[in-house]
């Protein structure tokens, strides 16, 4: 194979600026929309208690009084730096915030899509293999009905339940109140407890949301001349639908993991604010009940260059899998 | 002018394409079921006025009643009529939902058209923009949309959210209506017009757009189903139009006045029965759509 590691290096290479390309796309497009939709001190403004002096003094403290184009590289360098502005409403600076918040979330974002993936992967399979059973109608009536249920609505009815009906899992929060991270067995089991619930329904959802997917690609596959070729051959049809068919299926499904990142990332909003789950979902909801608009901006930035990370490292994995990146 | 013969014409085509449909719509029982139920709430909110028992914004029992024969799904924390609510309420997530969908589809159509048409360097930027608005979380944007543009004094809370998700639900559109444009330009008489000197906006929106009605037709029912889901999800987090309660906006309610651990389900049930109900209801139909333009889809 080494003749395809250039192929590689340039793929990446286009992959990585590519990256930083969409990066600074989206730190412009969040800097203009913050700056030209009013001033991020309006709020201090109609204060009655603030002097014109006062203001003009916290306006040169935070570079306001320049003008824009210098305001922008300043927010680009402090971005570099990791100042992502000061949260008014915890009076601490968004990054610190943010840093104490974001491990909470990664923590149920990614067992979440990998989870979900494999558990998509194995029942669109099935339900592709065995199209038109009784199996596959019922995965994707559940399917189609299941995604015009709203999201938060689906984690109330699962609090409902399991909270408040049946008592088996706590009301709100990550751990009970009180407890300090510790690596104390009984303090994993009390993270876990409370893990346990939005864990299931960003699973649940994000599962029956992609069977559909997983099934179509699978019987567009079974379509292909390789595999009348494999069922020609004579080949058992178990190793037809593992080795031929479900292997092919995974490659459209690798590429489209940045968008299930995106996607869980919705999802954790949505979820956390109903759980009451200290991550940065929760954190977006509590920026804008609390009108800490510097605390909005700071989150959408992060996980916006998350989901470019994320994007990145598959990109890495793609090219390690698809033979045709090496050879092109 | 449109001479008279081609006025018949045009009602002919007409007339035949009704009855193709009519007679597709006769064979497709998903189509149907989406049909009436989505016609069943249209009438509802239609006719709000004459169904719904109480005003919704009135106080017209005590707070947190439950479901009585006064009030058969009980009364919120301000003591006012939730069936009430709920039957209003099917005004405001239909209004959202479809002005937003049109408004994100036509933004779509815009940047697809023109991307499409020209080519190039043009196609290029606004493909990459495209494709990175397509990869970000699309409910984050939306929400910091939504909460920046409702600062601005001339908009009002309905007009921002219907603007956020508009801003935010275009990319789809424009990738699809590009690739439908990528190959009418092809044909002959895109040619002949271009031959005759017509002008690119002339082609573009005389010659291009109109063929491209059946996608556009598709996209916005889809995009309905997705823009009501948005809506509900923006009220639910509060940043819904207080004076105007949709159906996401009444499990807001429910949800900060504690109606889940209260076990108050005629609360928050039902506003999530209703979205849902609608959202298929579209959902449906535009699966049904997709098959009438796409045959190769009919089993």
């Amino acid at each position: 194979m080494r003749w395809g590691v250039s192929a590689v290096k340039t793929y990446l290479i286009r992959r990585a600026i590519a990256s930083v390309i969409t990066f600074f796309a989206i730190i412009t497009i969040v800097f203009l929309l913050a700056r030209f939709t009013g001033d991020p001190l309006a709020e201090l403004e109609d204060d009655p208690r603030m002097t014109p002096e006062v203001l003009a003094t916290i306006k040169a403290l935070f570079g306001l009084d320049k003008p824009l184009h210098i305001q922008y590289i300043s927010f680009i360098e402090n971005l570099f730096r990791g100042e992502l502005g000061f949260s008014l409403h915890y009076m601490r600076p968004v990054a610190a915030v943010i840093a104490e918040r974001l491990p909470y979330t990664l923590a149920l974002l990614i067992p979440s899509i990998t989870l979900s993936n494999y558990l998509a992967y194995k029942i669109g399979i099935e339900c592709g293999w065995r199209r038109g059973s009784k199996f596959d109608i019922a995965m994707v009536t559940s399917s189609i009905f299941l995604r015009s249920v709203p999201y938060f609505w689906l984690a109330i009815l699962f609090l409902y339940v399991f909270s408040v009906e049946l008592g088996v899992t706590p009301l709100f929060g990550a751990m009970t109140p009180g407890n300090r991270p510790s690596l104390t067995w009984e303090w994993i089991a009390d993270y876990l407890w409370h893990y346990a619930l939005p864990f299931t329904v960003l699973v649940f959802r994000a599962t029956i949301v992609r069977v559909l997917y997983i099934r179509n690609t699978l019987i567009d596959i079974l379509g292909e001349d390789y595999i009348t070729t494999a069922f020609a051959k004579g080949l058992p049809d178990k190793e037809v639908k593992y080795k031929h068919a479900a292997r092919n299926a995974l490659i459209p499904i690798i590429t489209v993991l940045g968008l299930r990142y995106a996607y869980l990332i919705d999802g954790a909003i949505l979820t956390e604010t109903v759980f009451s789950y200290p991550g940065t979902g929760r954190l977006v909801y509590e920026a804008v009940v609390n009108r800490d608009y510097w605390l909005l901006q700071g989150v959408v930035v992060i996980l916006a260059s998350s989901v470019i990370v994320v994007n990145f490292v598959i990109d890495l994995i793609y090219s390690l899998l698809d033979p045709r990146v090496r050879y092109r | 002018m449109v001479s008279r013969l081609e006025l018949s014409e045009r009602m002919y085509t007409l007339r035949r394409s009704l009855n193709e449909f009519m007679f597709f719509l006769r064979h497709s029982r998903m189509t149907q079921v989406g049909i009436a139920l989505l016609s069943a709430i249209v009438l509802m909110a239609v006719f709000a006025d004459f169904i719904a028992p109480y005003d919704p914004y009135a106080r017209v029992g005590n707070a947190m009643e439950p479901p009585s024969p006064e009030h058969p799904l009980g009364t919120n924390d301000m003591g006012q009529d939730i069936l009430s609510e709920l039957i209003y309420g099917a005004r405001i997530s239909l209004f959202v939902g479809f002005v937003a969908a049109i408004s994100g589809t036509l933004i779509g159509t815009l940047v697809g058209i023109v991307a499409g048409y020209f080519g190039g360097v043009v196609d290029e930027v606004l493909m990459r923009i495209t494709d990175i608005w397509l990869s970000m979380p699309m409910l984050l944007f939306t929400i910091f949309l939504a909460s920046i543009l409702t600062k601005l004094p001339s908009f009002t809370i309905m007009v921002s959210v219907i603007l956020a998700i508009a801003l935010t639900s275009w990319p789809g559109a424009a990738r699809v209506v590009r690739s439908a444009v990528l190959g009418i330009k092809e044909r002959p008489y895109i040619e002949a017009a271009r031959a005759v000197g017509s002008s690119d906006a002339r082609i573009m929106f005389r010659h291009i757009l109109p063929n491209t009605v059946p996608i556009l037709v598709v996209m916005v029912i889809n995009r309905v189903a997705g823009a009501m889901l948005s809506e509900a999800s923006l009220s639910f987090l509060g940043l819904g139009d207080p004076t105007a309660k949709s159906w996401g906006m009444i499990i807001h309610y429910a949800m900060i006045r504690n109606a889940v651990m209260l076990r108050m389900w005629w609360w928050f049930l039902p506003p999530g029965i209703m979205i849902s109900i609608t959202v298929l209801a579209v959902v449906l139909i535009g699966i049904g759509l997709e098959e009438y333009f796409n045959p190769r889809l009919r089993r």
